[in-house]
């Protein structure tokens, strides 16, 4: 599978490499942020946009990738920047979490989720389906309502997540990928 | 001719050997402590032949080729400075401090304190002989140390402004500019003739701890007294040790861990850490081996429960422990994370470059065998100024209070502020 990972300038991103590698069973192209506008999403099988600092608005660019029909996954950051694509918002996190996990309803299961995140989705582009959100209503996780697009707000890839490689298997296999 | 002598010493004649050896100053030393029985391997360097001194020009083929071309082991430190290249972050703050010293050495002692045996080795004859001799000589214990007289020290920030700085760490934090940050401050007094070997040794004994190094690196003399390992690698098999979560205590007693590894707090700042080293090994890990073991583990040091955790990997066969070590560095657990953007902030609201202080001492034996420490707890006189100086600091996160990181960052320096007003 021709897989791409894009990397926010994050510090969690050679931990979702290899998650990414253990499900797919090899590793995702990691490419820098920087890079984008030298590459092109065509003839790609998966996209998918890392965590990272700041806001979605320090990341233009996104656009063409989000658009080119190639299944997206966006996690936390990424999540945002696919949001704010589809029209939603960002705004600051009441109260913060980094480095705490929280039990999430996924799929009709209890999943331990890894949380690390200042800012949030406060509101979602309108033909975006929340599939998960905590108790306090913050999105956990949507998808696109006819595009093979997901995002996770938590983080998959990190060591406090239970299984997180099913949730890398839970996007392979609803954008008819795995 | 490469070849091994074996010494026998007991704790006092190890001790007065390496007070010796540093008072010549044709020694450095890296040694563990006492505190740890799992930690008891000491190296020292003897009579240097040939040194790496890093600038801004220095590149990872030119450390490789120092660390690997000659046989025995390359033992130094890297700065944060160093660092900064290496990640990217511009920084306008001058500094006259080498970026990095590797030596290479005529005569190796490794000594292990638990079992009071060591071997020399090393390729220079005469340096053998010199360094056997004086291993086996009688030598006199050290004399007691006696510190300079108490001088006014220098803080590059004062309390408000560390606390201010801790407020707009904070405010970065809830903008999602970082989850977590080291702001640290930087002391300096003069010392025209302090006894840089006396105070490791008076150190070393008082106040035991794993990663111990007395670094000769021209006109600066570097002491490190840290408890923390940042990367191991035995044959390949990586491991990383970070620390986070303090809790520092006048008398110990059982079960004071616990107030530390069930803080929801500190255990958030371990775990950041942590996922923040298993990217940052990962790089040069084979896919499938990274993992944590041991999370939350607890040790006592200079009246300081620390927490940390075992983060392991195997190491990919086309990399070395040059590759893994500069393309983790510095460590995560003084830097922040994310980490290139953290190391940003920390430019801007430090006034101080941190030199040695939250780079690495190393020894490098092979190009899949290393160790390294974080130099924090670290202090250095400069001959050319006659100053002390040294650093402190605290991991700020989101549920942080200025007032009580401010007295963190002063707790992990008294060692060194104390100096003289006993």
């Amino acid at each position: 599978m021709n897989a791409i990972l894009i990397d926010n300038h994050d510090s969690f991103s050679r931990n979702l490499e290899h998650l990414l590698a253990a499900r797919l069973g090899h590793g995702p192209q990691l490419v820098s942020y920087d890079d984008l506008p030298n590459l092109s999403p065509h003839g790609r099988d998966l996209i998918v946009i890392s965590p990272g600092p700041g806001w979605p608005g320090d990341y233009p660019g996104y656009g063409p990738w989000i658009e080119s029909g190639v299944p997206v996954l966006g996690i936390c950051l990424g999540m945002q920047i696919i949001n704010e694509h589809f029209g939603g918002r960002t705004d600051r996190l009441q109260g913060c979490v980094h480095g705490k996990t929280e039990d999430i309803v996924f799929l009709g299961h209890t999943r331990t989720v890894a949380r690390y995140h200042s800012l949030y989705c406060s509101k979602l582009g309108p033909d975006l389906e929340l599939t998960a959100g905590n108790a306090q209503g913050v999105p956990m996780a949507f998808r696109h309502r006819t595009l093979p697009v997901m995002g996770f707000q938590f983080h998959p890839e990190s060591f406090l997540t239970d299984n997180g490689g099913e949730f890398i298997d839970h996007a392979l296999h609803s954008f008819g990928i795995a | 001719m490469p070849c091994t002598r074996s010494v026998s010493l007991d704790a006092q004649a190890f001790l007065a050997l390496v007070h010796r050896l540093a008072q010549d100053g044709q020694a450095d030393l890296f040694l563990s402590g006492t505190d740890r029985p799992d930690e008891s391997r000491c190296v020292i360097g003897f009579a240097p032949r040939a040194e790496l001194i890093l600038d801004e020009g220095t590149t990872r083929a030119n450390i490789a080729e120092f660390c690997f071309e000659a046989p025995g082991p390359t033992l130094g430190f890297i700065s944060y400075t160093f660092g900064l290249g290496l990640r990217g972050v511009r920084s306008e703050k001058s500094t006259d401090f080498p970026l990095g010293h590797l030596k290479q050495y005529g005569a190796i002692l490794e000594y292990d304190l638990t079992s009071g045996q060591g071997e020399i080795h090393g390729s220079d004859g005469l340096a053998l002989d010199e360094l056997s001799t004086l291993a086996h000589a009688r030598l006199d214990s050290p004399p007691p140390f006696s510190p300079p007289p108490a001088t006014a020290v220098q803080q590059s920030m004062t309390r408000d402004e560390y606390e201010a700085g801790v407020r707009k760490t904070l405010e970065a934090i809830r903008d999602g500019q970082s989850y977590q940050l080291n702001l640290s401050l930087r002391f300096s007094r003069p010392a025209p003739d302090l006894d840089m070997p006396g105070l490791a040794m008076d150190l070393w004994q008082r106040h035991p701890a794993a990663f111990y190094a007395l670094f000769h690196s021209g006109p600066l003399t570097l002491l490190s007294t840290s408890p923390e390992r940042f990367l191991r690698v035995t044959n390949g098999e990586v491991l990383s040790q970070p620390i986070k979560g303090t809790l520092h205590f006048e008398r110990y007693t059982p079960g004071l861990e616990r107030q530390v590894t069930e803080s929801p707090k500190e255990s958030a700042e371990l775990s950041m850490v942590v996922d923040l080293i298993r990217n940052d090994i990962s790089q040069h890990c084979e896919y499938g081996s990274v993992r944590v073991e041991d999370h939350k583990s607890t040790f006592v040091v200079d009246n300081l429960v620390q927490m940390y955790s075992n983060v392991r990997g195997r190491l990919r066969e086309e990399s070395t422990v040059i590759d893994l070590l500069l393309d983790a560095f510095p460590g995560g657990s003084v830097t922040g994370c994310p980490k290139r953007r953290s190391m940003e902030l920390i430019e801007a609201l430090e006034p101080h470059a941190r030199d040695v202080y939250c780079g690495s001492f190393v020894i490098i034996r092979g190009k899949r065998d290393m160790d390294s420490s974080i130099a924090i707890r670290t202090c250095w006189h400069d001959a050319r100024s006659k100053t002390f100086s040294f650093c402190a600091g605290s991991g700020i996160v989101v549920d942080s209070d200025p007032q009580k990181e401010y007295r963190e960052t002063v707790a992990k320096a008294e060692k060194f502020l104390v100096l003289g007003t006993a």
